[in-house]
């Protein structure tokens, strides 16, 4: 028998589909910059980064509970009930400091609750975050009422969403520290091969000496501070809370950046870093269609497809 | 020979990539034949056994089903032709009826696509008979015993008019008494002229049931035989090669050290938990290896998996290391120096798509914790020396553990509790599915922490396992610890009729 002798088609796809997405992202850069030169400006770059950087650390925040077979529907909602939280602890004069850390502890105490419930009363974590959704964005809407709470006069609170540092806006920087953070602890810290371990094989896990109920709920603690942060970013940056901001849908292209990314919607496998790749993967897609001038219908369509061609791909990889 | 081969593989080669894992293999299996199929994990088995099935298709060579060319790399067209395998782990609907499972997936239905209940149930009626099978076709599969289970399995490929069935490793699961009902069975098939190829690493099994034997090694059909002309020293010598045959030779004749060195690690007293076991008293030393057998669903299990913590018992006391326990998760009985091995390594022990590294340090993170931060170069020197005490192969800590052998995992598995250097090490069937030589390797490892002093406890339902292993025996019956015996003293026969005891 000759081996490797011929290397066929066959050979080369299933050597590339481990990087399927790294080369339709190339591709889809390269086919926007043939297209619209505008395209890799730096300014436009900057520019997506800034754009995705809401749904990116919201996507690096949760890709722990996806990796331990989980997920966080709830992430929406706490994005706006934060900003509301953060807007009336403004409106008390309180120190940025507590602004910032009363923001972030409606996450931490969402999360808390839905991890905890999931961990110790073994509920389904899509049933239970839904809940949680209804029950976040309920509350949103009775801080905060149907109407829009303008943020005025407070430069230290809005620099963190609309600030801007040697050209870069300060959100970019955030999301990078955030996304840094997050591939830190999965690589270096044991919570990170907890996260793993526990979604290989959790009762594996838990016989192996490990709290993965305590786990489990941290990971979902986690999510929820992301989310709590994006709202503390957005309504910095628009200079407004409002209740209905993470409209349904949000936790969609959170949850397709972390798939994408080519973390498995089963658990195990997967890695923050990953996940940067699906979110810049999306935010580009949106960015070049939109310099194309699609029409939002045929944008909504066309990414949809290339999301599920990505994914097939990646899948053969495995 | 009479007659023609029901099935029959020729110059059978099959390459994966630069690994060739079969190698100008020939095959066949007469009518009424009972063919053992054996070899070390790794000899190509399992390859062999998937092209037949149809489930891959071969590199190179051809399959015939009596007498005509199969079609090759067709699993549904070839069990239409008769060829069916029942696979070790159970492919049953456990929530479903015996009737429902023999006919799941092609119930013969009447107009509109409504199941034909009545047909349904007269045709199973007709096969029970035919082959002497005794089912109660209305049980729920899930509560039968494991040998009904394969019945019920066996019953799926005759309704299928298979000819030729295959079983991989199919006394796995199934307790001592279990297996003769389970020969039994294979015996009528192969009086109505049904030809069975037998896969199994349990010599005994094979000795007792098969006609005809092939053995594998390294890719290659090394010996074929019939069973009579062929005795069991030379089975493992072509199987394991010259050098491991010795060792497990010797393994055998070991010194026994009841009680090991006196001092008494865990103490278990009238230990009950309602409606599961009752009153299980026993000691286990420092220095021993304590062995308790059953049949299956005598509650061995929930009984070793209540000592660890796992689960909870309600009546009784334990003490470890003369201090009482009662711990309400792994958590507290590995702080006490308590290591355990589940039984079932994919489902509990391993997490197989992580690492060997990683899958060793599992068990004491800690160890490689420097404040928040994980010492993964204390992970990987620490991976490296167990690789080599244990000799996986390969030692390439990097592999996922999904990629290794059977045998390996099971050192992986037994190896992330040796670091921890346990007081106490609870194993659960430690060497299920597992070939020859890596159980002889997993004797030596236990060997070698027993004259370290730890205190071993092994479930076991290999009764060869069992008179190899231990230096005491316990008999677990209906939930009931039924008697303890010193193993230098005690004949296997004796421990066979204790383990029938209640339940027979």
């Amino acid at each position: 028998m000759s081996l490797g002798s011929t290397t066929t088609l066959t050979d080369v796809s299933r050597r590339l589909a481990p990087h399927a997405l790294p080369i339709t992202l190339l591709a889809i850069v390269i086919a926007f910059a043939v297209a619209q030169p505008a395209f890799l400006t730096p300014d436009n770059l900057i520019g997506i980064v800034r754009q995705v950087a809401l749904i990116g650390i919201m996507a690096t925040c949760t890709t722990f509970v996806i990796m331990t077979g989980g997920v966080d529907l709830s992430v929406g909602p706490v994005l706006a009930l934060a900003g509301l939280v953060s807007f009336y602890c403004l409106q008390a004069d309180l120190p940025l400091a507590i602004v910032v850390l009363a923001g972030l502890s409606v996450g931490l105490l969402v999360g808390l609750a839905n991890g905890a419930v999931i961990a110790f009363l073994q509920l389904p974590p899509i049933i239970v975050t839904l809940a949680s959704l209804s029950m976040v964005r309920g509350s949103a809407l009775i801080v905060g009422g149907p109407e829009q709470h303008l943020i005025r006069d407070e430069p230290a609170y809005t620099f963190i969403g609309a600030g801007n540092l040697f050209g870069v806006p300060s959100p970019v920087y955030l999301f990078a520290l955030v996304a840094l953070v997050m591939i830190f602890i999965q690589r270096s810290t044991p919570l990170g091969l907890l996260v793993t371990a526990i979604g290989d094989n959790e009762r594996a896990a838990d016989l192996s000496g490990h709290r993965t109920r305590v786990t489990k709920t941290m990971v979902y603690a986690i999510s929820g501070l992301g989310a709590a942060l994006a709202g503390i970013i957005q309504s910095s940056q628009v200079h407004t809370a409002l209740a209905t901001y993470g409209p349904f849908g949000t936790e969609l292209d959170v949850i397709a950046a972390v798939v994408l990314g080519g973390t498995s919607i089963m658990g195990g496998n997967g890695s923050v870093a990953r996940t940067l790749l699906g979110v810049f993967f999306l935010g580009v897609l949106n960015n070049g269609m939109n310099i194309l001038d699609v029409p939002i219908d045929i944008q909504l369509i066309a990414k949809g497809v290339i999301i599920v061609v990505a994914l097939a791909m990646a899948a053969r990889g495995t | 020979m009479a007659g023609m081969p029901i099935i029959r593989g020729v110059g059978l080669t099959k390459i994966y990539g630069n690994l060739v894992a079969l190698t100008d293999a020939n095959f066949a299996v007469m009518p009424g034949e009972v063919r053992a199929l054996i070899g070390s994990n790794g000899a190509g088995k399992s390859t062999l056994v998937k092209i037949l099935t149809g489930a891959v298709a071969p590199t190179l060579g051809t399959v015939e089903i009596a007498g005509e060319a199969a079609p090759l790399g067709n699993p549904r067209e070839t069990i239409r032709r008769g060829v069916a395998c029942i696979y070790q782990h159970s492919n049953l609907a456990p929530a479903m009826s015996v009737l429902d499972n023999i006919f799941l997936g092609r119930q013969p239905t009447r107009w509109l696509g409504l199941i034909d209940r009545r047909r349904q149930r007269r045709e199973a009626v007709a096969l029970l008979d035919r082959h002497g099978i005794d089912l109660d076709l209305d049980a729920t599969v899930g509560s039968l015993p494991a040998v009904k289970q394969k019945e019920v399995e066996i019953m799926k490929a005759l309704a299928l008019d298979a000819r030729a069935i295959l079983m991989d490793e199919p006394t796995g699961w199934l307790a001592a008494s279990e297996v003769a009902k389970l020969h039994a069975t294979i015996r009528m098939l192969r009086a109505r002229g049904v030809g069975i190829v037998y896969i199994s690493h349990v010599l005994n099994e094979i000795f007792s049931v098969c006609d005809t034997i092939t053995i594998m090694r390294d890719g290659k059909i090394i010996a074929e035989s019939a069973v009579a002309d062929i005795d069991r020293p030379r089975v493992v010598h072509l199987m394991v090669g010259e050098k491991l045959a010795r060792e497990s030779a010797q393994a055998s004749h070991q010194k026994r050290h009841p009680r090991g060195t006196g001092e008494a690690r865990l103490r278990a007293h009238n230990l009950t938990k309602r409606g599961v076991f009752k009153d299980v008293s026993f000691d286990l030393y420092a220095g021993e290896i304590f062995c308790i057998t059953g049949l299956i669903g005598s509650k061995r299990t929930e009984l070793v998996r209540t000592l660890f913590g796992s689960d909870r018992f309600d009546g009784g006391t334990l003490e470890v290391e003369g201090q009482p326990a009662t711990f309400r998760s792994p958590v507290g009985a590995i702080a006490r120096g308590i290591g355990f091995v589940p039984e079932d390594r994919h489902r509990e022990g391993l997490m197989l798509n992580m690492s060997v590294t990683e899958n060793l340090a599992m068990a004491m993170l800690g160890r490689f914790r420097r404040g928040f931060l994980l010492s993964r170069g204390r992970m990987v020197d620490a991976g490296r020396r167990a690789i080599s005490i244990l000799s996986i192969q390969p030692p390439d800590g990097k592999r996922p553990v999904a990629l290794l052998s059977g045998g390996n995992q099971q050192k992986v598995l037994v190896g992330k509790w040796l670091n921890r250097a346990p007081r106490i090490l609870i194993l659960d069937e430690p060497t299920v599915g597992i070939d020859v030589g890596a159980k002889a390797e997993i004797y030596a490892i236990l060997r070698r922490e027993r004259e370290l002093g730890a205190a071993m406890l092994v479930v076991s339902s290999d009764l060869e396992e069992v008179m190899t292993l231990a230096d005491r025996i316990g008999v677990m019956v209906a939930g009931r610890l039924a008697a303890i015996h010193d193993a230098d003293t005690t004949q296997m026969d004796e421990i066979v009729r204790e383990i029938g005891g209640v339940a027979a």
